[in-house]
C-alpha cells in the first residue's frame, strides 16, 4: 500500500503543475456539435459555414485587432457530451464565446452551462421554444435558428393548401424539438382549416434504425396526409423505409416537413432513393428556383463551394456563417469581448445574413425566422432533389 | 384494427426478427461452443454494413453490384474474424472470461475508430438491388420485396446451420468440441482449428447480416453499440448455443418490439431489457437452450 | 471446461488489500494516505480551475472504481451493469435536490438509499445465477434503468436530461476563514473530496474486515467456503449492496459535480469504463481502482487534445493490459518491487 501511494503521490504532483500562460490575442470561439452519427449531415456543414466565415473575417483583420480561433468538438447529438465538452472548453480551453449545437435536447442543456458561466452561447438550428421561454431565458442566450411556432405557423399553411385533406398523421423524434413542433403544427392547422382532423401520432426516437413499425402504424391510420418533423439521418432512414411500404403513395405525396429535408444536404443523402413531391423546408435552398436570388446569396454559395471543395453547397452552412458574422457584429457593437458586454450589445441587434437581415429579438432574444418552403422536385441540371420555387415563410409571424 | 394492418406489424416484426437472427446466430455460435460472449459481434456487423457499401462503390453504384459487395464484406469480415481469433484469442483461452470479455470490448473500441478513419462520420446508404426492389401487396398490405427476402433468408440460415450441425461430420466434431474439449484434443481432433473455424463461420454471418441491412438503414457509426445489445437480449431469450432457440428468440423479439409500440409505445425499449431480465432470472438458459 | 482458481492471474493467491512494498520500513512509515488527501484538498489553492475540474472528474471515478472492485476484485462478481447504481443514486440526489428543491444533507443519503435497495432488489436476482448469466443480468438491469431515464420525461427529463442541479448550500463553510473565499464549485469540491475520503476509508475498512476476508474466501473458493458453513449468497447480496450504495454516492456527487443529470450516464459503455480503471490499477490492490482512475483521466486528457480517436487509444491500451500486464499498474510496479528486492538481497 505504501509504495502505491508514493506513485499516486508523484502522479498528483505532477497533475499539479499549473498550465502554460494562454496567448491572449485571439478570440477563441467554442464550437460544439454533431460530427458523427446521423445528425452529422446537418453538424457538418455548420461548422464549415463558421469556418469560412472566420476565414473572411481574419483575412480582413479580424475583429478589434484579434484573430478568431474555433475550437470544434463533436457533441455526437447527446446533451450529456455536449454539457461535458461545453464545461471543457469553458474550464480548459478559456472560450470566449460558445456558439453550436445542433440538437433541441443539446442546445437548452448548454444553455445552462452558458447561464452558470455567464459566457454567450449562440444556437443555429434548435428550435424548442423550451430555449429562450419565460422560464429558461438568460442574459447570454442567443438563438439564430426559427423556432416551432414559426414553423409550426409555416408548416400548418403549407398543409392548409390541401382543400381535400380532411385527416392528418404526425410523426416526430420523441423529444423537446419532436413534440414542439407538433404541438405548433396542431395549434396553428386548428386556426387555419378546423376541418383537419390529427387522429394519430407516432413518436419514434431520435436515431431510431428501424421506421417500420410506425410506418405501418401511420398507414393503418389512412391519412390524407402526413405532417413529419423527422430530419437528418433519420428523415433519409425513413423515407428508405416508407417507400416500399407504399406510404407516400398512399397520401398521393402529400407530406410536409419542417426538418430542413428541402436542403442539398438531405438530398444528396438519399439521392435517387428521394421522395419527389412532397413540401420541405430549408434555410437556405442553395439553388434558387425564381431568378431574384440575392446577390449576397450568390456570393455565399460561390465562396462556399470554393472553401469547402464540393460540387454543391450544403443548405446549412449559412446558419454557421451567420452565427459568427452576428457574433462578430456584437463584438463590434461592445467594443470589447466580454461576455457581458457582447450580451447586451446582441440584445436587439440586427445584423446581415446572405438571405436577409435578422433581428436578435429584446424579449426572447431569437430571430423568429422565415424559412424557405416548396415542393421537391428533380431537374436535369441537378443530380438530387431541389425545392421547386422556394418561398420565405410565415410571411406574418409576429415578433416582438 | 384492421387485419391488413396486424398483418403489416406482424410481417414488419418478422423482417426485424430474421435481420436480428442473421447477427445473433453467429453470437450464439461463438457463445454455445467457446463459451465467449463476443462484444465485438457488433463491430463486425458494422464493418460488414461498411466493407458492403465500399463494394457497392467499387462494383456498381446503383445496386447492381450488391451481390459481389455482399460477398466481399462477409469474406472480409470473416479474414478478420481469423486473424482476430488466431492471434489474440488464442493465447486467452485458458484465462478467466473476463480477460476474454474485455478484450472483446477493446476490440469494440478499435474496430468503431477504424471504421470512422476509413469511412469517416457520415451516415452512408446503399440502394436496394434492382431485382429485389418493389414491393408486392399480399393480404392488402404492401410487403416490399427485399423484405420478403430476408425473411426467407432467415429459415434457410436455420435449417442450414441445423443440419450442418446435426447432420455432418463436421457438426458432429463441432458439438464434441462443445461437450468435452479436452477429451476431443486427447482423441487427436484439432479442437484449435475448430474453434477457428466456429469463429469464422460466426464472423461472416455478422458480416453477410451487417451487409444485407444496408438497403435498409443507414450505416453510422454506432450502429454496433446499438446492435450488440439486440443480439444479446435474442440469444438469452431463445438460448445460448441454440440455433432454433435464437430463430425463435428473434421471432419473439422483432414482434414484441413491433406490437409493443401499439400496445405500449413509450415502453417498447423497457419492455425487451425486462423480457430478458425475466427470462435470465426464471430460467436463465433461456427457451430452448440447455443448462450450462 | 472453464478456468477456474488455477489461472494465470495472480487473483487466487492474493489476500484483499495486497500491500506492496510492505518489506521496506521507511516507506512503511509514510503516511501516504494522508499526504494524497491534503493535496488533493490543496488543489483549489495551487492548482486552478482546470486541476480542480479534473481532480474532481478523478475523485469520483475513483470512489466508483473502488465500489465496482469490491465486487470485481475482492468477491470475484463481474458485474457488468454497476453504472445503475450510479445513475440511479445522481438522479435520486439531482431530481431531490432539483424537482423538490431537498437539501444536499437529505438528498444525498436519499441517493445512497435508493441506489442500495436497488442493488438489493437486482442483487437478490443476480447472485443466484453463475457467472455468466450473473454478468448478463446485471447488463439486462442496467439498460432497464437506462430505458426509463430515458423515457420518464416527466421525472428524468428523458433526452433532455436534468440539467441545472443547484449547488448545495454552503453558508456553513462560509463562517470558515479560508474557506468562506472560495467560488461555490470549489467548496463543492472540498465537500467531495471529504465525502469520497471518508467513503473510501469506510470501504477499506469493510475490505480488511472478517466480512471481507470472507468475501474473498467466496472468490477464491465458492464451494469450499459453502463447506465450512459460509452462506455464500447472503454474503454476495451483501457485497452487491454495499457496493451499490456507494456507486449511489459517487453518481450523486456526478450529478452535481456535471451540473446536470443525463440518460447516457447509465449506458452500458459507462460500465465497461469503470471496469478498464479498476483493472487498469490493479483489480488486486484496494488502491489499484483509484489509481487506474486517475490514470485512464489523465490519459484521456492527453490524447483527447492531439487526436479524436480516444477509443483506438482506449482499446489498445486494455489490449497491452490483458496481454502484457494482467495485474495492471500497481501490479506491474509490485513484480518490479518483487524482482528488485531479489537481486539486492542477493
Amino acid at each position: 500500500m505504501r509504495l502505491q501511494h508514493c506513485l499516486g503521490l508523484a502522479l498528483a504532483v505532477a497533475a499539479s503543475a499549473p498550465l502554460a500562460a494562454q496567448a491572449e490575442d485571439t478570440i477563441k470561439i467554442g464550437f460544439p456539435i454533431p460530427l458523427s452519427g446521423p445528425t452529422a449531415v446537418y453538424g457538418k456543414p455548420i461548422l464549415a459555414g463558421a469556418e469560412l466565415a472566420v476565414q473572411q473575417i481574419n483575412a480582413a483583420g479580424g475583429v478589434l485587432g484579434k484573430k478568431l480561433e474555433l475550437l470544434s468538438r463533436d457533441s455526437k447529438a447527446n446533451a450529456d457530451e455536449a454539457v461535458r465538452l461545453s464545461r471543457e472548453l469553458i474550464i480548459k480551453d478559456s472560450v470566449d464565446f460558445l456558439l453550436g449545437t445542433l440538437t433541441s435536447a443539446e442546445a437548452p442543456a448548454v444553455s445552462t452551462v452558458a447561464k452558470e458561466n455567464k459566457i454567450v452561447f449562440m444556437v443555429p438550428a434548435a428550435k424548442t421554444t423550451l430555449l429562450t421561454d419565460d422560464a429558461h431565458i438568460h442574459p447570454y442566450i442567443f438563438r439564430l435558428a426559427s423556432n416551432t411556432d414559426v414553423e409550426g405557423l409555416a408548416g400548418a399553411g403549407e398543409m392548409a393548401q390541401f382543400k381535400d385533406v380532411k385527416t392528418v398523421v404526425t410523426i416526430a423524434p420523441d423529444y423537446a424539438y419532436g413534440h414542439d413542433s407538433i404541438n405548433a403544427f396542431i395549434a396553428a392547422i386548428k386556426k387555419q382549416r378546423p376541418d383537419i382532423q390529427v387522429v394519430d401520432s407516432q413518436w419514434p426516437k431520435l436515431g431510431e434504425p428501424d421506421f417500420t413499425p410506425f410506418i405501418n402504424a401511420m398507414m393503418s391510420k389512412k391519412p390524407d396526409a402526413i405532417y413529419c418533423s423527422l430530419f437528418a439521418g433519420d428523415f433519409v432512414t425513413f423515407a428508405k423505409q416508407a417507400a416500399p411500404l407504399g406510404l407516400f403513395k398512399a397520401v398521393s405525396n402529400r407530406v410536409v416537413d419542417g426538418g430542413e429535408v428541402g436542403t442539398p444536404d438531405a438530398a444528396q443523402a438519399l439521392g435517387a432513393d428521394y421522395p419527389l413531391g412532397i413540401i420541405v423546408n430549408a434555410y437556405d435552398p442553395v439553388i434558387w428556383g425564381g431568378g431574384n436570388e440575392p446577390p449576397e446569396h450568390k456570393k455565399f454559395v460561390e465562396d462556399l463551394k470554393a472553401y469547402t471543395h464540393a460540387e454543391y453547397a450544403s443548405g446549412w452552412s449559412i446558419q454557421g456563417y451567420s452565427m459568427v458574422e452576428a457574433l462578430v457584429e456584437g463584438i463590434k457593437k461592445a467594443g470589447d469581448t466580454k461576455s457581458d458586454d457582447v450580451s447586451k450589445a446582441l440584445i436587439g441587434l440586427t445584423f446581415d445574413t446572405p438571405v436577409g437581415k435578422r433581428t436578435f429579438s429584446a424579449k426572447s432574444h431569437e430571430t423568429f425566422a422565415p424559412e424557405y418552403w416548396g415542393v421537391a422536385t428533380k431537374t436535369a441540371e441537378y443530380p438530387f432533389a431541389i425545392i421547386k420555387d422556394p418561398q420565405p415563410l410565415p410571411t406574418n409571424f409576429p415578433t416582438n | 384494427m384492421a387485419a391488413s394492418f396486424l398483418f403489416s406489424q406482424f410481417m414488419g416484426g418478422l423482417t426485424t426478427a430474421m435481420f436480428l437472427f442473421l447477427i445473433a446466430s453467429g453470437l450464439s455460435l461463438v457463445f454455445g461452443i467457446m463459451r465467449v460472449i463476443n462484444f465485438a459481434h457488433g463491430s463486425f456487423y458494422m464493418l460488414g454494413a461498411y466493407l458492403a457499401w465500399q463494394g457497392v462503390q467499387w462494383f456498381h453504384p446503383t445496386g447492381a453490384g450488391f451481390w459481389a459487395a455482399a460477398l466481399l464484406a462477409a469474406a472480409g469480415v470473416g479474414i478478420l474474424g481469423a486473424v482476430v481469433e488466431r492471434l489474440f484469442f488464442r493465447s486467452l483461452y485458458g484465462r478467466e472470461e473476463l480477460y476474454q470479455l474485455l478484450f472483446t470490448y477493446a476490440l469494440v473500441l478499435i474496430l468503431g475508430d477504424a471504421a470512422k478513419y476509413l469511412w469517416g462520420t457520415d451516415q452512408l446508404s446503399v440502394s436496394t438491388p434492382p431485382v429485389l426492389a418493389g414491393s408486392v401487396v399480399i393480404f392488402g398490405s404492401t410487403q416490399p420485396i427485399y423484405n420478403l427476402f430476408m425473411m426467407t433468408i432467415g429459415p434457410v440460415i436455420a435449417v442450414v446451420g441445423w443440419l450442418v450441425l446435426n447432420r455432418s461430420g463436421v457438426g458432429r466434431m463441432v458439438r464434441a468440441a462443445q461437450m468435452d474439449r479436452e477429451m476431443l484434443g486427447a482423441l487427436g481432433a484439432n479442437v484449435g482449428r475448430i474453434y477457428t473455424g466456429m469463429f469464422v463461420v460466426s464472423s461472416c454471418l455478422a458480416g453477410l447480416s451487417g451487409a444485407l441491412v444496408t438497403p435498409i438503414q443507414g450505416i453510422v457509426p454506432g450502429m454496433d453499440v446499438l446492435i450488440i445489445v439486440q443480439a444479446f437480449i435474442v440469444v438469452v431469450i431463445g438460448g445460448m448455443g441454440s440455433i432454433w432457440g435464437t430463430f425463435w428468440g428473434s421471432v419473439i423479439y422483432g414482434e414484441v418490439l413491433s406490437f409493443g409500440i401499439l400496445i405500449f409505445p413509450g415502453f417498447s425499449l423497457f419492455s425487451v431489457f425486462a423480457l430478458m431480465a425475466v427470462i435470465l432470472i426464471v430460467r436463465p438458459w433461456g427457451l430452448f437452450g440447455r443448462p450450462l | 471446461m472453464t478456468s477456474e482458481s488455477t489461472t494465470t492471474t495472480s487473483a487466487a493467491a492474493v489476500p484483499a488489500g495486497r500491500v506492496i512494498g510492505s518489506g521496506s520500513s521507511v516507506i512503511s512509515r509514510i503516511p501516504w494516505t494522508l499526504i494524497v488527501f491534503l493535496l488533493a484538498c490543496s488543489v483549489p489553492w495551487i492548482g486552478g480551475r482546470y486541476n480542480t475540474f479534473l481532480a474532481e472528474q478523478i475523485a469520483i471515478d475513483a470512489l466508483f472504481a473502488v465500489s465496482l472492485n469490491l465486487l470485481l476484485g475482492t468477491t470475484g462478481l463481474v458485474s457488468f451493469g454497476h453504472v445503475a447504481y450510479f445513475g440511479v443514486g445522481a438522479y435520486v440526489c439531482g431530481i431531490l435536490m432539483k424537482t423538490y428543491e431537498l437539501p444536499f444533507a437529505i438528498a444525498f443519503p436519499a441517493a445512497g438509499l435508493g441506489a442500495g435497495l436497488f442493488a438489493l432488489v437486482s442483487g437478490y436476482f443476480c447472485v443466484r445465477l453463475i457467472k455468466l448469466y450473473f454478468a448478463m443480468l446485471t447488463l439486462a438491469f442496467s439498460q432497464i434503468i437506462w430505458a426509463i431515464a430515458y423515457k420518464w420525461n416527466d421525472v428524468t427529463g428523458g433526452d433532455q436530461g436534468l440539467p441545472e442541479i443547484p449547488f448545495p448550500s454552503f453558508d456553513w463553510m462560509n463562517h470558515i476563514p479560508w474557506l468562506g473565499d472560495l467560488k461555490t464549485s470549489d467548496q463543492f469540491y472540498l465537500l467531495t473530496v471529504f465525502l469520497i475520503a471518508v467513503s473510501l476509508a469506510i470501504i477499506h475498512r469493510i475490505v480488511r474486515s472478517p466480512f471481507g476476508r470472507v468475501l474473498t474466501t467466496i472468490r477464491d473458493n465458492p464451494e469450499r467456503a459453502a463447506f465450512i458453513g459460509v452462506n455464500v449468497r447472503m454474503y454476495q447480496l451483501a457485497a452487491f449492496v454495499v457496493a451499490g450504495t456507494f456507486a449511489g454516492f459517487a453518481g450523486a456527487l456526478y450529478g452535481i459535480f456535471s451540473r446536470g443529470v443525463f440518460a447516457d450516464y447509465v449506458f452500458w459503455s459507462k460500465s465497461a469504463e469503470v471496469m478498464i480503471m479498476a483493472i487498469l490499477g490493479g483489480m488486486d490492490y484496494f488502491w489499484g481502482p483509484p489509481i487506474g482512475a486517475f490514470a485512464l483521466v489523465w490519459l484521456n486528457q492527453e490524447i483527447t487534445d492531439y487526436t479524436q480517436y480516444w477509443p483506438f487509444f482506449l482499446g489498445t491500451i486494455l489490449l497491452v493490459l490483458l496481454f502484457g500486464f494482467p495485474g495492471g499498474i500497481l501490479g506491474g510496479i509490485d513484480t518490479l518491487w518483487q524482482r528488485l528486492r531479489r537481486t539486492r538481497r542477493a
